[in-house]
């Protein structure tokens, strides 16, 4: 026998301005089945849920009804009030009579009337409510990062010190990143490589770290807890455990025209290379697609002068299977390709870099060994202009969104010019400065004030060369008339990017993206940095721009994140999961298809004798995430959801 | 040699050998024009096997008879493109294996029934496709054009009529070899979505459910307004709901065993003009 308790909230005047409370509560009061029917101010409340409580207890209650504000908001409070009562959770349900009532009814009686109608719906729908128990889910206490940047290896390094166990795994040869391609760093201009490898070093060295290199994540099954990861890992060519880094095959491969992508194109390197100097592992890798015993069959010279017999040209890239229970994607970030702005002559005129070139320029382990020269002819430039939102903030041609870390890096440039050449000029087109974080306005100031770098607010609209010279013409718009400077250099703040691949791996992650490849966050504010997929957190660049304190402050949010669900032993889920009739399934798999998922296996039935006799699906719960959609694909209407069920709904229309 | 011959040494010659355990085919009806399934087990039986203009049931669905192909053995069918593509349907949605399935292939033209080459469903790819490329450029039958014309309120009051005769048997269901759920949705009652008794309102409620229910998935083989004892040319919905999937997604249901269907698959590139 059902005993229904029906609490109206007046939700303040929220819901009681528009909607008759009292006469709501009397009408729940005469339907059958309820056993009690009050109103109140504020039903969530500590005196409201008190009286809940009390009902549910005195009046021995089978299900709750709060007339109440949207579930979003206040469900959990009210299921815990009745848990709290010793009443299943599940048996207690919202009538949403504010938003979907009051707020949007101008008519008194009318606005009563459907929440009479929306209450007594709910009633019936109750009444055939089932006492659902959470899902308990074991856990895999190991993490995998996706990214060896900062950002992976301080959430690397952050899991693996606390004692989880973790899997690094970055597609180029060595760790590092961007961060490794740096000069300074702002604010403190302390040099990257100084503080970036001894984290490579650590995270490398780690017992608690497994680092794959050269190797990519190429699918994710499986949920939270229990993810199945299965990472490509690419072949080196190398013997990792033989060599011992001595770089003999480098100096000896004949090969030496190759344009190194970790200068960014200003320096060459052989087919086959390590990234960088301090690149970890320090080991080489064989570029296929440029050494000359893949492209002609002949060669071999590294195999030839390698010591340790290293060198292995039959090698193939290898797969390996990885139980994992939480993910931390840290892929970073790419440029904006600057071919873009035809205007700005990038490719045209070889003195015309991009601000990660510079850094490579500026850099003391860089190809001109920390000496600002310019490409074309090694001279020190005398006069550079810099060139801010180069793509950034630019809807019409690059991305609409700020960049972030441009007008710091222009003002370090500017500086670390200065510094270097005391005579130079540089100057600086901006459209307005973005210098919100610790220290960071006091750092523009110091370029502007002390190292004498000229701000000219407006835009390029063109570039030429002319005796020599890189003629950069813009506006000043604090002055209202155009400018035009004489440059030897021009270094472009070009926009940060996703990976061009970023869209494509959210497929394989089952995570989210922006518009631009931007990975998407749970909740903007809220959840920052996890991801809609429970289990899948994100750090870094991969998420939005970010400067290395922010990549870094996220990767430890991530890492906590990872060590709160290793912290526990099982995890709890919510219990609305499809269910499927077994003796009415036809196995036909069209709700294997239609699951977003893969929640849905297919299992034997077998006789006895372990004979098969039909195959029929099977939901796996800790998959299920309860959305419904193989309900609504099955012909047969062998699935149902619980907390949903058919016959629950079924009654809720009914009690319309 | 007649192809009705043809397939009747056919038929014995895999019977004998004990390639298949069973023929299925048309054999004489109660009156010179029917035809009703037969299914020949021995040799000696073949001769019973009959092959005309009049044979235009869709025997597919009989190979679903629970527990037919579960001994791995194999069964021999005569099927019409339709047909054979209804197998493909059924193969796609995990109902048959297909190598379980030997093809004996016709198609009738004019005043003969013709026998079509291949034995095995993968056989008839380039039939299929040809009959996917015919089905645009058939033109509607008379009946079909008279309801496009109609205005929605015309047309729906058609078929009000029209399953106002309906006396819910359910024989369209039985003749369909798509509809092979082992418990249909209007045979729930726990909660009864579909009035069972057979008003108007209960009527229309299975017919459309029905005819949904077959959306990307039909073959258009006819079945459905053969067994109707009320003459309700419940084809016609089937086939609007045929003619939509192909104008949307270029869908023509049954081309393999491996196709998806067009309701729990997605494109990049589907259409999207339903979304405002």
């Amino acid at each position: 026998m059902a005993k229904i308790g029906v609490f109206v909230c007046h939700c303040g005047e929220n819901i009681a301005a528009k909607v008759d409370c009292t006469k709501l509560t009397a009408a729940m009061e005469s339907h059958p089945g309820v056993s009690i029917a009050t109103e109140y101010k504020y039903f969530c409340s500590d005196p409201g849920q008190e009286s809940i409580k009390k009902a549910i207890v005195e009046q021995g209650l089978t299900g709750v009804i709060v007339a109440a504000c949207s579930p979003r908001m206040h469900e959990a409070t009210f299921r815990k009030a009745c848990a709290a009562a010793g009443l299943n959770p599940y048996l207690c349900e919202i009538a949403n009579i504010r938003e979907q009532c009051s707020w949007v009814h101008s008519d008194g009686d009318e606005a009563t009337e459907k929440a009479i109608e929306i209450t007594r719906s709910l009633v019936e729908k109750v009444k055939r409510n089932n006492e659902l128990q959470p899902i308990l889910v074991p856990v895999t206490k190991r993490a995998l990062v996706i990214g060896g940047g900062i950002a992976g290896i301080q959430a690397a390094l952050d899991i693996a010190n606390a004692g989880g166990e973790v899997v690094l795994v970055e597609r180029e040869a060595s760790l590092g990143g961007h961060m490794a391609q740096l000069s300074e760093t702002f604010p403190t201009l302390d040099c990257s490589q100084c503080i970036m490898t001894p984290r490579m070093v650590e995270a490398a060295q780690h017992p608690n770290i497994r680092l794959l290199t050269y190797a990519e994540v190429e699918k994710v099954e499986g949920f939270i807890g229990n993810f199945h990861v299965r990472v490509k890992m690419k072949a080196r060519y190398v013997d990792m455990y033989a060599c011992t880094g001595c770089g003999d095959c480098i100096q000896k491969c004949p090969q030496k025209k190759i344009s190194a992508e970790f200068d960014c194109g200003l320096a060459n390197r052989p087919a086959i290379y390590t990234p960088f100097a301090q690149a970890v592992p320090n080991k080489p890798v064989i570029d296929r697609q440029h050494c000359t015993y893949f492209k002609n069959g002949k060669c071999k010279v590294c195999q030839k002068v390698c010591q340790t017999n290293a060198i292995n040209f039959d090698m193939e890239d290898e797969y390996l299977d990885l139980e994992i229970g939480a993910i931390v994607v840290a892929t970073g970030f790419q440029i904006q390709n600057t071919s873009l702005y035809g205007e700005y002559g990038y490719g045209r005129y070889p003195d015309v870099v991009t601000g990660l070139q510079f850094e490579r320029l500026a850099s003391a382990s860089g190809p001109t060994g920390g000496r600002i020269a310019r490409p074309s002819d090694g001279k020190e430039p005398e006069t550079v202009v810099f060139i801010q939102c180069a793509g950034s903030r630019d809807p019409s041609k690059g991305v609409s969104y700020c960049s972030k870390i441009c007008c710091m890096y222009t003002a370090k440039h500017a500086m670390l010019y200065a510094h270097k050449n005391h005579h130079g000029t540089s100057r600086v087109f901006y459209m307005d400065i973005r210098a919100a974080g610790k220290g960071y306005d006091e750092f523009t100031r110091r370029a502007i004030e002390e190292d004498g770098a000229g701000y000219i607010r407006g835009r390029v609209s063109k570039l030429w060369e002319e005796n020599g010279k890189l003629m950069v013409r813009g506006v000043d718009t604090l002055l209202g008339r155009p400018v035009e400077v004489p440059a030897d250099m021009v270094v472009l703040a070009t926009a940060m990017v996703p990976q061009p691949d970023a869209k494509e791996f959210a497929k394989t992650l089952g995570i989210g993206c922006d518009e631009y490849g931007f990975f998407n966050e749970a909740h903007m504010k809220l959840r920052p940095v996890e991801t809609a997929t429970a289990g899948i957190f994100l750090a870094g660049a991969c998420q939005s721009p970010k400067d290395i304190p922010d990549s870094v402050a996220q990767a430890s949010a991530a890492a906590s994140k990872v060590l709160a669900l290793f912290s526990r032993e099982k995890l709890e889920r919510e219990p609305i999961i499809a269910m499927n009739n077994e003796a009415t399934c036809s196995g036909c798999w069209g709700c294997v298809l239609a699951c977003p998922y893969n929640a849905i296996e297919k299992k034997d039935i077998t006789d006895r004798a372990g004979n098969l006799i039909r195959r029929v699906a099977s939901v796996n719960p800790g998959l299920c995430q309860g959305c419904g959609t193989c309900v609504t694909f099955c012909r047969s209407n062998s699935i149902d959801l619980a907390g949903f069920t058919e016959k629950q709904i079924f009654a809720e229309v009914m009690g319309l | 040699m007649s192809i009705q011959e043809h397939y009747r040494s056919r038929a014995k010659e895999l019977l004998s050998a004990g390639t298949v355990k069973m023929v299925i085919g048309y054999g004489a009806g109660s009156t010179p024009d029917r035809r009703r399934p037969v299914f020949i087990t021995s040799p000696d039986e073949a001769d019973r096997l009959v092959l005309d203009t009049t044979c235009r049931t869709n025997l597919s669905g009989y190979l679903l008879r629970e527990g037919l192909l579960s001994d791995q053995k194999q069964v021999a069918v005569f099927l019409t493109v339709d047909g054979i593509r209804s197998l493909n349907v059924l193969a796609a949605e995990s109902q048959l294996d297909t190598s379980q399935v030997l093809v004996f292939g016709f198609g009738i033209e004019g005043d003969q029934a013709r026998a079509i080459e291949g034995e095995r469903a993968a056989d008839f790819k380039s039939v299929i496709a040809a009959a996917k490329e015919q089905r645009k450029s058939q033109p509607a039958d008379e009946l079909q054009e008279k309801l496009e014309a109609m205005t929605p309120k015309e047309r729906f009051s058609f078929w009000e009529g029209e399953f106002s005769r309906c006396i819910k048997c359910y024989a369209c269901r039985q003749a369909c070899p798509m509809c092979w759920c082992r418990r249909c949705v209007v045979d729930n009652n726990q909660p009864q979505w579909v009035n069972t008794s057979s008003h108007t309102l209960g009527n229309l409620e299975w017919n459309l459910l029905r005819a949904f229910h077959l959306a990307g998935r039909c073959v258009e083989c006819g079945n459905c307004s053969r067994a109707c004892p009320a003459d309700i040319p419940l084809h016609l919905l089937n086939r609007r709901m045929a003619d939509e999937v192909q104008a949307s997604f270029d869908h023509y249901p049954g081309m393999d065993e491996a196709q998806e269907p067009v309701l729990a698959s997605f494109r990049k590139d589907d259409p999207e003009t339903f979304i405002l």
